[in-house]
């Protein structure tokens, strides 16, 4: 059978165009390397999610080769399987959207426009977007409306333009302590921003409203509530999802993909043949695919005349910090409210969207308040250690573990900027090492721009200012250049020469006819807010550009 | 195929009773089953487990039977035990379990100075709090007192099944 459309990944970056498509009546298939869970096998379980690593591929089975550069230039290599360091997120239908925590906020028009808001900036690939922020406006609207997101509209300096006047979901409900929030950014003149979520605060789309399990990142989402990519678009339509299913190869000629060949479980090769393809395997897996489906026409990889995939990998810039409120310090009233469970927190600080230090014009980013997580095993690992950092255990250490989670409670904050392109970021595939399937591979080289750091520090000193405001004590933060593995985009950047860019403005590949990437691949630069909302936006928008073409 | 699979379980369940043969780098200084000597040392590490009745050995079963616990973990359980005894041997001339509680607590104190003593009890604390603080399921966390220890309710829902 020829499909009209096949998708290989079903995550946020697949799914919009398996949903639009298959509602439209194409036929659709989307091929998945992971497995299906619904709702009902979703548990908190800690040890399974969080200690043992349960929705992440084995990594003696599958791994990443990791070259991390100095600033000089030198880099140290990492096996993936042997330092425990890894980039999966989330093999399963749905991908890492499922263990999202949902944290959503657009990108503004300015970000579409960093080379030409910001200037150069040396030792960084920095260049606009092929789009505007005004072309992508309708479909944050219609993520909103279809994945679901929840919030109010707040006016504040940097607040994006939107079409429609409010949120189509109710903000959810927070904890007391948010109060304590919003006062300390009155004090300090900030404005206190309550964080859109992709969760539903009401039950809609034949999806359950949030029931406020405390136990939201990291985990899937037992309602449906969480806009996951599987409850909110793959449940939602026909379209047929082919699980165990990893594609290790594509083939092409003339221009045209003509097939995606994949291992099942078993280890056994099926082919796919499809009008259209569409690679959607997040960042770091689609250029690897790419790479490694070099032919007689593309013998640097599919797709890969201008020798840019792979290049340009970008994550997230900054970092988290910390406070702590400890009980002498408060009411009992306050008390009270400080250890409310199952609320959410749901602030962030976007001031420094953009700021001067007197001597240029800085691009900043977003803070995002939010309570420590909630797992048990990790809150208590934190405590082995005393205050000159030498290991505890017997009844000193079980007295100090009581006293810190019964009477305190952590605020976090995470720092979110631009991760500045750079020539030692990217992604290639090893010569050598294979995974479980006999496939190349991939290698991570990472990189990180100086200018990165000087950023998150500002905006980390911010997010200070509002904890000591709130009197919480043990403050403290770390800025760092360590990439955070659920914050990837780039390798296949998006632009209209032919030369230096892997896709068009509408994410199909320069080199051939038939191929589209709908990831986070095509971003050339990241914004400084989480993707995964611009990632669904731009899915919808290519998802559209399918249809009209198409159509035809 | 079933034999097979008894003789592996056999295998798996065997690592945890093996017998830990410690010496001075020459000589034999004694030999003690693994798991007697997990025992005792984890409750030395953190008495509260069984004031609240935490069956530590049953989850230590499934840590040594893991697929997703690397080998080179488990060896690591195992070579601290030994190390840990020859401590003992060394500071006080008999195994850690024939040692009295106070010189047990000299022992897990001299060990503690030594990196990989101090890694020892870091990851033996991790597995103390995982069968605390896991889910009941996990056969550690009896009737959820580790959780009432510390007043945590636990999310919901819970799992039906071991992530084994």
């Amino acid at each position: 059978m020829k499909y009209d459309i096949c998708i290989v990944g079903s995550g946020a970056g697949g799914s919009p165009i398996a949903y639009e498509l298959s509602n439209a009546g194409y036929s659709v298939v989307v091929l998945e390397k992971g497995k299906n869970y619904t709702e009902k096998e979703f548990s908190k379980d800690e040890l399974g999610v969080s200690r043992r690593d349960m929705f992440t591929p084995p990594l003696k089975e599958q791994k990443h080769i990791i070259n991390e550069y100095s600033q000089s230039g030198e880099f140290t290599r990492y096996d993936g399987a042997e330092s425990g360091w890894n980039f999966w997120n989330g093999s399963m239908v749905g991908g890492s959207s499922n263990l999202m925590s949902g944290y959503f906020h657009r990108m503004k028009p300015r970000d579409f426009k960093l080379r030409s808001s910001y200037g150069k900036i040396r030792g960084a690939n920095v260049v606009d977007w092929a789009i505007n922020y005004e072309e992508l406006e309708p479909y944050y609207e219609k993520v909103e409306r279809v994945v679901g997101v929840s919030g109010s509209v707040v006016k504040h300096k940097f607040a994006e333009p939107r079409s429609t006047k409010s949120f189509p979901y109710p903000a959810l409900q927070t904890n007391g302590v948010t109060k304590w929030f919003d006062k300390a950014c009155l004090e300090l003149g900030f404005v206190s921003i309550p964080t859109p979520r992709a969760v539903l605060s009401q039950s809609a789309n034949k999806r359950d409203a949030c029931y406020y399990s405390n136990f939201c990142g990291s985990y899937g989402c037992a309602s449906g509530a969480k806009g996951s990519a599987r409850a909110a678009l793959l449940q939602q339509c026909s379209a047929e999802v082919i699980t165990d299913a990893f594609v290790y190869k594509l083939d092409s000629k003339d221009s045209k993909v003509t097939g995606a060949h994949y291992y099942d479980e078993n280890l056994r090769s099926h082919t796919i043949s499809a009008s259209i393809f569409v690679l959607s395997a997040q960042a770091i897996e689609s250029s690897r695919l790419l790479l490694n489906s070099k032919n007689k026409e593309f013998p640097n990889g599919l797709a890969n005349s201008s020798g840019e995939v792979g290049k340009n990998l970008i994550f997230s810039a900054g970092g988290s910090g910390s406070g702590r409120f400890v009980f002498d310090k408060l009411t009992q009233t306050q008390q009270t409210e400080l250890m409310q469970t199952g609320l959410f927190f749901n602030r962030s600080l976007q001031d420094w969207y953009d700021y001067d230090d007197g001597c240029r014009k800085y691009k900043g980013g977003t803070i995002d308040f939010l309570f420590e997580h909630q797992n048990i095993i990790s809150r208590v690992n934190k405590e082995l250690y005393d205050e000159d950092g030498n290991i505890m255990w017997g009844d000193k250490l079980a007295k100090k573990i009581e006293k810190s989670l019964k009477t305190s409670r952590v605020l976090t904050f995470e720092v979110f900027n631009d991760w500045l392109p750079t020539d030692n970021c990217n992604v290639s595939v090893d010569d050598k090492q294979t995974d479980k399937y006999g496939v190349p591979v991939g290698v991570i080289n990472l990189s990180s721009h100086p200018h990165d750091l000087e950023v998150g520090e500002y905006l980390a000193k911010k997010a200070v200012e509002v904890l000591e405001e709130m009197g919480a004590v043990e403050i403290d933060y770390s800025i760092s250049a360590s990439p955070p593995p659920n914050l990837v985009a780039g390798g296949c950047r998006f632009g209209n020469d032919a030369t230096n860019s892997v896709l068009d403005k509408n994410c199909k590949a320069h080199d051939l006819d038939n191929l589209y990437v709908s990831d986070a691949s095509f971003m050339p630069t990241g914004g400084s807010v989480p993707y995964t909302w611009t990632i669904y936006a731009n899915s919808f928008r290519v998802a559209d550009i399918i249809k009209g073409r198409l159509s035809k | 195929m079933i034999s097979l699979n008894k003789r592996r379980t056999f295998l798996k369940v065997g690592f945890f009773s093996s017998a830990i043969v410690f010496t001075n780098g020459c000589d034999i200084l004694g030999v003690e089953k693994l798991s007697d000597t997990i025992k005792v040392v984890q409750n030395d590490l953190f008495p509260k487990a069984k004031e609240l009745h935490i069956n530590i050995s049953k989850y230590m079963n499934i840590i040594f039977q893991h697929s997703r616990v690397d080998e080179t973990d488990k060896e690591f359980i195992k070579n601290g035990i030994k190390w840990l005894n020859e401590e003992a041997v060394k500071m006080f001339e008999v195994p850690y379990t024939k040692l009295s509680k106070s010189k047990r607590q000299e022992v897990l104190e001299g060990i503690a100075k030594y990196r990989w003593g101090e890694n020892w009890i870091d990851n033996m604390m991790r597995y103390i709090f995982e069968a605390m603080l896991g889910d009941p399921l996990y056969s550690g966390n009896n009737e959820e007192a580790g959780w009432k220890w510390l007043g945590f309710k636990g999310g919901n829902p819970r799992p039906k099944e071991l992530y084994l």
